[in-house]
């Protein structure tokens, strides 16, 4: 029957040389394509994977070899000269005399193989990567020895089910290495009204009798292996024969393999003992109980303060330094460099330029800036789409480039940089930049803006951040199906971070993410006002000052204060979200530094330093936009996580309008009606204090 | 009715090689030459989705993206055919939401193993 196959293998081979040909020739025209490359590398691929298939084991390795090339010039890595495509094509023709060779019609040549291969090597500048002996991961098992009892833990991911897996087949498998009992742990399910029915709160403990040995079983699990926790355990508690273990295994690595009773060291591990791999959930585990951690230890200074215990006090200081040390720690073992995510989209720029015929360059500027991994995982489909947009929209092609006086070939640039505790990531380009005037025009028509309405420009290009907002005059392949900036926005504001957009037309476009270092704790200041509690990030707080009458009287009832000289507008805090009180004796000013320049904020009292665990607001609260978040105090109390520059965002706005409407209102309303402090009071107890 | 099994490679003589594998198993077996073509006939449910990666106009990591996006098959174990050179393909795969994948070549009984663990 395998010769049937063997003839099939034969034919299709053919058919794919002559699409090899065809293309090289192609390339030949056309140099720098990437889609003949990569179609010239398909037909070379799939030689070589049904080649070993079938038996043809010489044309597999040749094509193996031959691809390598092919794989670097698909990555830019080469470039299609005349010598490497000449080489190209009598390789092709060396596979055909190969396959003549295996039907019994004439010899094939090694040497001329070999004398090409190290052609193409020569021309590549350095040794292809060598054919490794190819082997199945499926069924491979170890050499059986006595029965002997596993005892195994299996808590699958949460997505198990979604991905196609089906536990119950696992065990069925595993039943047929021998005898099977299965426990379930139901103990992580959660109360029926958060239950996910598409996900998996199971966990199972099983216990084995086999001979196979531990390589069979964790092979059952190898395909989920990364996303589960599974531990193999002799259920005796000794440790298992070393004949268990691979026979390829070095000894020295035998220690730690079997120390790691994960296994999962065992597989590629060598030679990088200074590092191990551990699964982000884990991490995410350490991090949310460092945050716990963090918490009680609030409280645990705040209890000692109130006691004149010395013991316990410097108890206290001593929990508190080490607590501040675990925390830095524990979020810089998440903390990753942006430079993956970045290099990745240097093939989607040089992908989307062949596909529009626009040239473009893509300068990564600033891509060892770190940032938490959670951050980075959902940041990629955000710059997927700012890329896109500006290939797409922004960026002319070479001739408007020209006839505009540009240079044809485009710049977009990519750079990340730290401002405090938060990281800024731009995407710009020097495209044609937005129009103010169509992106208000688009607005009027749908509505979103009145005809009459004065708009700062800045405030009129964030309305290209709407659902369902697009410019563009007709719909592409790549971008402006109506998929707008709005799943952009949503996604960073995910992240608890914010967009600037600036243009200046013709010259250019600029998008500024602004995003949180990370996404479970911050340093931040405890403030009061009346009996609320607020929490000021100490990254945007610059000093703190006394506002006296005298500040008051000199500026004639506008929210002016004089702080060294620099005035600086003030928000009573109080005010803004109407929370009354009896007039206190001392109000403070904390200078916060936003984006819109410095302000005060006016509290009655500064309580001083707070490490701050942030749980997320329930769902009633999301909508919030100037709370980013919640903490519980030492006594128990909650304070609010403000974020001044949407406070600040939010007053100036207001006060915008209000400058706008025909009558202008002498008497300032309470600036707050979006937020009723009191509202928040009342609802504490719906707080959702579990984070997600 | 048998287990269903759509196979999707733009090689006939893998496609042809994986069918008369699993059908004398006992599966039925439907053959998709690419991405695109395997959505077309995708008009029911299957029990099992084997897939290559590289593909013309849609290859192997874009049919599981769609297929995970669409309601109707998004729990739908499907495996990947990769090559020992593509372990970042691979790592593509999984997060795109790949179930498992087999290692080319690999012979009749590997790929019956690993489909008698997906779908019984």
């Amino acid at each position: 029957m395998i010769d049937r196959f063997k003839e099939g293998f034969q034919e299709e081979a053919r058919e794919l040389l002559g699409e090899l040909e065809a293309a090289l020739l192609e390339l030949d025209q056309k140099r720098d394509a990437p889609e003949i490359v990569g179609r010239a590398f398909r037909a070379l691929h799939t030689i070589k994977g049904s080649g070993a298939m079938f038996g043809f084991d010489d044309v597999a390795a040749f094509a193996h070899n031959f691809e390598a090339v092919f794989d670097r010039l698909r990555k830019g890595e080469l470039a299609a000269t005349t010598d490497l495509i000449n080489l190209s094509l009598a390789a092709g023709d060396q596979i055909k005399t190969m396959l003549d060779a295996a039907s019994g019609r004439g010899p094939a040549d090694p040497a001329r193989a070999a004398q090409i291969l190290a052609g193409l090597e020569g021309l590549a500048g350095s040794p292809i990567a060598p054919s490794s002996s190819p082997g199945a991961h499926a069924g491979a098992s170890a050499a059986p020895g006595a029965v002997v009892a596993w005892r195994i833990h299996f808590r699958p991911g949460p997505d198990v089910i979604l991905n196609g897996t089906n536990p119950l087949l696992l065990f069925r498998e595993l039943r047929e290495l021998g005898p099977l009992e299965v426990q379930l742990d139901a103990s992580h399910v959660p109360p029926l009204g958060e239950i996910d029915p598409e996900r998996c709160y199971l966990a199972w403990s099983l216990l084995l009798r086999t001979a196979a040995g531990r390589v069979a079983i964790r092979d059952v699990f190898i395909f989920i292996e990364d996303e589960c926790e599974i531990r193999v355990e002799p259920a005796s508690g000794e440790l298992p024969a070393a004949a268990v273990l691979p026979a390829s295994l070095a000894p020295a690595q035998l220690p730690k393999a079997a120390r790691d009773s994960g296994g999962m060291a065992a597989a590629g591990a060598a030679g990088v003992a200074s590092s191990i791999r551990v699964s982000a959930e884990k991490l995410d585990q350490l991090v949310n109980l460092v945050g716990e951690l963090v918490t009680v230890q609030a409280r645990l200074s705040a209890v000692s303060a109130r006691r004149d215990d010395p013991d316990i006090q410097s108890i206290s200081e001593e929990i508190d330094r080490l607590t501040s040390e675990l925390r830095e720690n524990s979020m810089s073992i998440r903390m990753l460099p942006l430079r993956n995510t970045f290099e990745r989209f240097r093939r989607l720029v040089h992908d989307l330029g062949m596909e529009l015929h626009k040239q473009v360059d893509l300068v990564i500027e600033g891509a060892s800036t770190e940032l938490d991994k959670t951050v980075i995982d959902q940041l990629n489909d955000p710059l997927v789409h700012l890329i896109r947009n500006s290939m797409d929209h922004g960026i002319e092609t070479p001739e408007a480039r020209r006839a505009a006086g540009k240079p044809a070939t485009a710049t977009i640039r990519l750079c990340a940089q730290h401002s405090g505790a938060q990281v800024l990531i731009r995407v710009s380009d020097d495209g044609r930049g937005l129009d103010a005037a169509a992106v208000r025009a688009r607005a009027v028509e749908q509505g979103l803006i009145d005809p009459s309405a004065q708009l700062s420009e800045s405030a009129l290009f964030s309305l290209i951040l709407a659902p369902g907002f697009s410019t563009a005059k007709k719909v592409t392949d790549v971008s402006g199906r109506g998929v707008g900036m709005d799943v952009v926005r949503r996604s960073v504001e995910t992240l608890r971070g914010s967009i600037e957009i600036s243009s200046q037309p013709g010259a250019g476009f600029s998008v500024t993410l602004r995003l949180p270092l990370t996404l479970a704790i911050i340093d931040g200041l405890l403030v009061r006002v009346g009996e609320a509690y607020f929490v000021l990030p100490l990254a945007h707080s610059l000093e703190c000052v006394e506002l006296t009458r005298q500040d008051i009287h000199d500026s004639h009832g506008n929210h002016l204060a004089n702080v060294r000289g620099e005035t600086i507008p003030y928000i009573r805090l109080s005010e803004h979200f109407v929370i009354e009180r009896p007039p206190p004796e001392h109000e403070q000013i904390m200078v916060v530094d936003t984006e819109e320049g410095h302000y005060g904020l006016v509290v009655d009292e500064v309580l001083g330093n707070h490490q701050t665990v942030i749980k997320n607001l329930g769902r009633l609260f999301r909508d919030v936009p100037m709370v980013s978040g919640a903490t519980i105090l030492g006594n128990g109390t909650v304070a609010l996580i403000l974020d001044p520059h949407r406070v600040v965002h939010n007053v100036v706005q207001l006060i915008s309008e209000r400058r706008r409407s025909d009558k202008p209102r002498r008497q300032a309303r309470p600036a707050g009606p979006p937020v009723n402090h009191d509202q928040f009071k009342q609802r504490k107890n719906s707080i959702d204090v579990t984070e997600r | 009715m048998g287990k269903v099994i759509l196979t999707v490679d733009d090689s006939a003589s893998m496609r042809q090689m994986v069918k008369f594998t699993l059908s004398d198993a006992g599966y039925t077996v439907i053959e998709a030459s690419d991405g695109q073509d395997a959505l077309q006939k995708l008009t029911r449910p299957v029990n099992l989705v084997i897939t290559d990666l590289n593909m013309p106009r849609l290859d192997g990591i874009g049919l599981i993206r769609s297929l995970r996006a669409n309601p109707a098959h998004k729990g739908v174990p499907i495996i990947m055919l990769t090559t020992e050179s593509q372990e970042s393909r691979k790592l593509e795969g999984k997060a795109a939401g790949a179930t498992g994948w087999i290692v080319k070549p690999f012979t009749m009984q590997q790929i019956l193993a690993v489909v008698k663990r997906m779908v019984g």
